[in-house]
């Protein structure tokens, strides 16, 4: 072996979080910072194209590709592109505070659940699909000498009438000392499969000596593209015992869903991935066990809802069909696998119930929101939206169900904003503006100095500019007004909501005509796929008697504003349902309700999917609403009334 | 039962707009049927053919276009006047060609000079149009509406990207704009909201949807059109309910086909074929609704008005 290929050891210091890691000589930094388990935005998955994951160099060297991302005097000062930059010798590195991902805030969000939002779906029995069974057996004789086994089913049978028992051999290793050690005494833990009620079989997965039934909990997870939210349930009393949430550790390797399933196509991109997730929900989980004083022995089991392309990463299934056409996932309906074959930390006997999906863009969480929700129980004309990164969409009733997937992109997270940033503490959520001096009133999520702008914040704040004139409905600047808050910046035309002094990153914190430009193409696809879908059952938009609307956006969305800007259709207000995590309500159901968990199956059987990604007059839809509401002023009477009202004040 | 033919029910009616002022005046729009329905609707207008004068000596026209202007290529007011006094022309579509920063790059003073010279010398509506390179545009159409004050010029090409300053000079100095979308009934619609809420009233705005010739696109246009029509006659579309301006002779001539000799590639007559090549783009376009075509070839003209003389007779 030569000298040259033995690599030299670096250790690399990052602030502020005060961690340290050792890598090798030529490693990238992006890498580096994850591996030490520092957060570092990187939207972009290290392709070099978002500059979201800038850090600064305080001491040592590394070798780093220059982009436009870096400006002259930026570079200067030491910073570089995490994942454009090689390590050469040790380091100091700090990670400023708009690369860094801040998780303290998320919690502000109520994490969907601990309100009683089950007031939506009803009629359903508490009856969940994993049950604590006790019995007393007689002990044995030579009279009675049958097999211990058959011992404990037959008296799971004469007590709970249980019969068509399935048995994992685990039980079958321990049992004969247990139940000696327990005088006979224990407590069987079973499930039910999820096929149809009279069809369904019992699982026994786990025998315990003494009566347990007291301690029965599970755990529900919605597995989001940006961010993980759990709870703990209690099976006896149907509570939810605490509730946690992080940020989803693949954020690291690619913001979206389509840079995830390209990075899976890197060598052991997908077992990083599931290994990211995993973790996640590891801490999630050990989090909420802290919290709630549960023993990890006594969480039986783990319902997960997300969609398709997360389900998938976490159960550790190849995403790449997913992305191309015809677009097929692996599997709809997943079969009951062990949680810890997947890494979780949790007892060898826990399985994992997936919710089912639909297809590859309409996954289990929109399933998941439609149980939650109750929309199949109703002969109510619904409409449902998941609004996110990806758009979902379902119309339907009791009697029929369409769904759509259309692609917004990451403006509603604050993705592909120039200032845009996640919903945590900073950012920008209320605006409005004065309309004779154009002058801003913001509020930050926290209170504190703003930091950038979250996607509610967006939505407030392009109709506040449109309502005052600063922009026109084409999302265009006007230029000619009396403000110097309005001008022309290093990207084309913006507007400081906030001037350097006054925020978190010493810069001007601006919304740009490409920021705007964004926002509009976000809402046009989500409008055009309702307006697409309606259309295609032929009804209007009028017709809706209910809009209910889901999302970890949607837990703070302004109605008023999103009609405004023509995200959501011009109807009475009093139509609107915001149910925030649609896919966390209905993981935490189908936790408590075997019921539900058939109904999951029911529902995604009956919804249609409309492949929109191929019609024609989605295509038509979306370039009509790539407008200021909408051009079709009867679709949205309200707000042009309101738009010529302001138009004539002002003249 | 006597057999009766199902008809077409329409809700809208396209708005009539004036071009031009004094005598020579011409009143487009006011459709209510698809175009040459007149057994469903009327069409109080006949659609108007605007004869091209460009401001400097074109360059590269085939003979077969150049023949009918000989000696007066290179006085757009002598042209203008021919296109009057000899070939009938009820209005003139003066295009600004020197004006291309990429071509002659002439002035906007230049330019307006010219259009004032024009405008001056003939009575019939004329046509201003840019090159749509939008900032050049700004800038001379703007000094050209000022010149042409109360002339009620019909000034094009007006984009997304300029529309707030041109439309700005055609209010103020009382001109039509001839707004202009890249083969899209949306943006189409959007840019004339846009024109709505800058202050340019209904009857000062005519549509460009932008053409081509046949064999280049033309079946885009063509059904782009038709679907302005649909949308403005049959749901009630107020926004899409105005005259369609096709600026096709620049579009035709320019194809490799007229450029051919005679008998090229077995093409037979250049100068019939040209003509003819005119004539079929300009009909298909006055089918799918067009209210004012400009032309360019004095047959190719007489050609559309019989045409448009039988389906209206």
């Amino acid at each position: 072996m030569t000298k040259d290929s033995i690599k030299e050891k670096r250790k690399v210091h990052f602030t502020p979080d005060n961690v340290d890691i050792i890598v090798e000589e030529g490693d990238n930094l992006l890498e580096a910072a994850i591996a030490s388990g520092v957060h570092i935005n990187a939207s972009c998955g290290g392709a070099g194209v978002c500059g979201t994951c800038k850090v600064l160099i305080k001491q040592g060297q590394v070798e780093s590709t220059r982009t436009e991302k870096v400006s002259n005097q930026e570079y200067d000062q030491g910073v570089r592109q995490a994942c454009q930059s090689r390590i050469i010798t040790d380091l100091v590195v700090d990670i400023p505070v708009e690369s860094r991902l801040e998780t303290a805030v998320l919690d502000r969000e109520r994490v969907g659940g601990i309100q009683p939002l089950e007031a939506l779906a009803t009629g359903w029995r508490f009856n969940p699909p994993l049950s604590k069974l006790y019995v007393e057996l007689p002990p044995p004789t030579l009279k009675d000498n049958i097999s211990d086994l058959s011992r404990l089913l037959r008296g799971l049978k004469k007590r709970y009438n249980l019969r068509n028992i399935s048995v994992d051999f685990d039980i079958v290793r321990k049992l004969p000392q247990m139940l000696r050690d327990s005088d006979w005494k224990v407590t069987a833990t079973t499930l039910v499969t999820t096929t149809k009620p009279d069809k369904r079989w019992t699982k026994l997965i786990n025998i315990e000596p003494g009566d347990t039934r007291g301690k029965h909990y599970s755990l529900a997870f919605d597995i989001g593209t940006t961010g993980v939210r759990g709870q703990l349930l209690d099976l006896n009393r149907g509570k939810v015992r605490a509730a946690g949430l992080d940020y989803n550790g693949q954020i690291s390797y690619g913001e979206d869903v389509i840079s995830r399933i390209a990075y899976c196509q890197k060598p052991g991109g997908l077992r990083k991935l599931q290994q990211a997730i995993v973790a996640t929900i590891n801490g999630i989980i050990s989090k909420l066990l802290a919290e709630s004083k549960v023993k990890v022995k006594d969480i039986a089991h783990i319902v997960v809802a997300g969609n398709t392309t997360m389900v998938q990463l976490f159960l550790g299934l190849e995403p790449k069909y997913i992305r191309l056409a015809p677009y097929t996932p692996t599997v709809n309906t997943v079969p009951l696998v062990r949680a810890s074959s997947l890494g979780l930390k949790l007892a060898k006997h826990v399985y994992v119930y997936a919710l089912p999906s639909v297809a590859s863009y309409v996954g289990a969480d929109i399933v998941a929101g439609i149980v939650g929700a109750g929309v199949y129980q109703r002969e109510k004309l619904t409409l449902y939206m998941d609004i996110g990164t990806n758009g979902e969409i379902v119309i339907g009733n009791s009697s029929w169900m369409v769904t759509a997937s259309c692609s917004a992109g990451p403006a509603f997270e604050g993705g592909g904003i120039k200032h845009g940033m996640i919903a945590t503490n900073g950012a920008i959520e209320d605006f409005s503006i004065n309309p004779s001096n154009f002058e801003p009133v913001i509020n930050t999520i926290g209170g504190i100095k703003p930091k950038g702008i979250c996607g509610s914040g967006l939505i407030n704040i392009v109709a506040g500019l449109l309502e005052a004139g600063v922009i026109s409905q084409n999302g265009k600047f006007n230029t000619n007004l009396p403000t110097k808050r309005a001008r022309k910046g290093r990207d084309g035309y913006e507007y400081v909501l906030a001037w350097a002094p006054e925020t978190q990153i010493g810069k001007d914190i601006v919304i740009t005509e490409v920021d705007i430009d964004n926002l509009i193409r976000a809402k046009a696809a989500l409008y055009a796929g309702c307006r697409t879908l309606t259309k295609s059952v032929n009804i209007s938009c009028s017709d809706l008697e209910q809009v209910i609307i889901a999302g970890a956006f949607g837990s703070h969305i302004d109605i008023e504003k999103s009609i405004i800007i023509g995200l959501l259709p011009d109807i009475p207000r009093d139509r609107f349902i915001f149910i925030g995590n649609g896919s966390l309500l209905g993981a935490r159901l189908t936790s408590f309700s075997r019921d539900l968990l058939d109904d999951a199956r029911r529902v995604a059987n009956m919804m249609t999917n409309f492949e929109l990604s191929v019609n024609v007059d989605f295509m038509n839809n979306y370039t009509a609403s790539l407008f200021l509401p909408h051009p079709n002023a009867e679709d949205f009477p309200s707000v042009y009334q309101r738009l010529s009202k302001l138009q004539k004040l002002k003249a | 039962m006597a057999f009766e033919i199902p008809k077409t029910k329409y809700t809208g009616k396209i708005r009539e707009v004036t071009l031009g002022k004094g005598d020579k005046a011409i009143t487009v729009g006011g459709e209510t049927s698809y175009p040459f329905y007149l057994f469903e609707g009327e069409m109080p207008h006949l659609p108007h053919i605007a004869m091209e004068v460009w401001d400097c000596p074109p360059g590269e026209w085939p003979e077969a276009a150049l023949e009918p202007f000989a000696g007066v290529t290179d006085d757009p007011v002598a042209w203008a006047k021919k296109c009057i006094n000899d070939y009938g022309a009820e209005m003139i579509a003066l295009q600004l060609i020197s004006t291309d920063p990429n071509g002659l790059d002439r002035g906007a003073d230049e330019a307006t000079e010219v259009v004032k010279k024009v405008a001056d010398a003939i009575d019939v509506p004329l046509i201003v149009w840019g090159t749509a390179n939008q900032e050049k545009d700004i800038e001379v159409l703007r000094k050209v509406a000022e010149a042409c004050q109360g002339k009620n010029l019909i000034i094009g090409p007006v984009e997304e990207g300029d529309y707030k300053k041109i439309g700005a000079s055609a209010i103020g100095y009382q001109h039509t704009v001839a707004a202009s979308t890249p083969i899209d009934i949306n943006l189409a619609k959007q840019l004339n909201i846009l024109l709505g809420n800058l202050g340019v009233t209904d009857e000062l705005i005519i549509m460009d949807p932008t053409v081509s010739g046949i064999g280049y696109g033309i079946e885009y246009a063509y059904s782009v059109m038709e679907r302005m029509r649909m949308a403005g006659l049959t749901q009630e579309d107020e926004k899409l309910q105005f005259p369609i301006i096709c600026n096709i002779a620049k579009e035709v001539w320019k194809t490799k086909e007229l450029h051919l000799a005679d008998d090229e590639l077995n093409m037979g007559n250049a100068k019939k074929r040209g003509i003819l090549m005119e004539a079929m783009s300009a009909m298909a376009l006055l089918l799918a609704g067009g209210d004012v075509v400009i032309m360019r070839h004095p047959e190719a003209i007489k050609l559309v008005r019989e045409m448009i003389a039988e389906l209206t007779a």
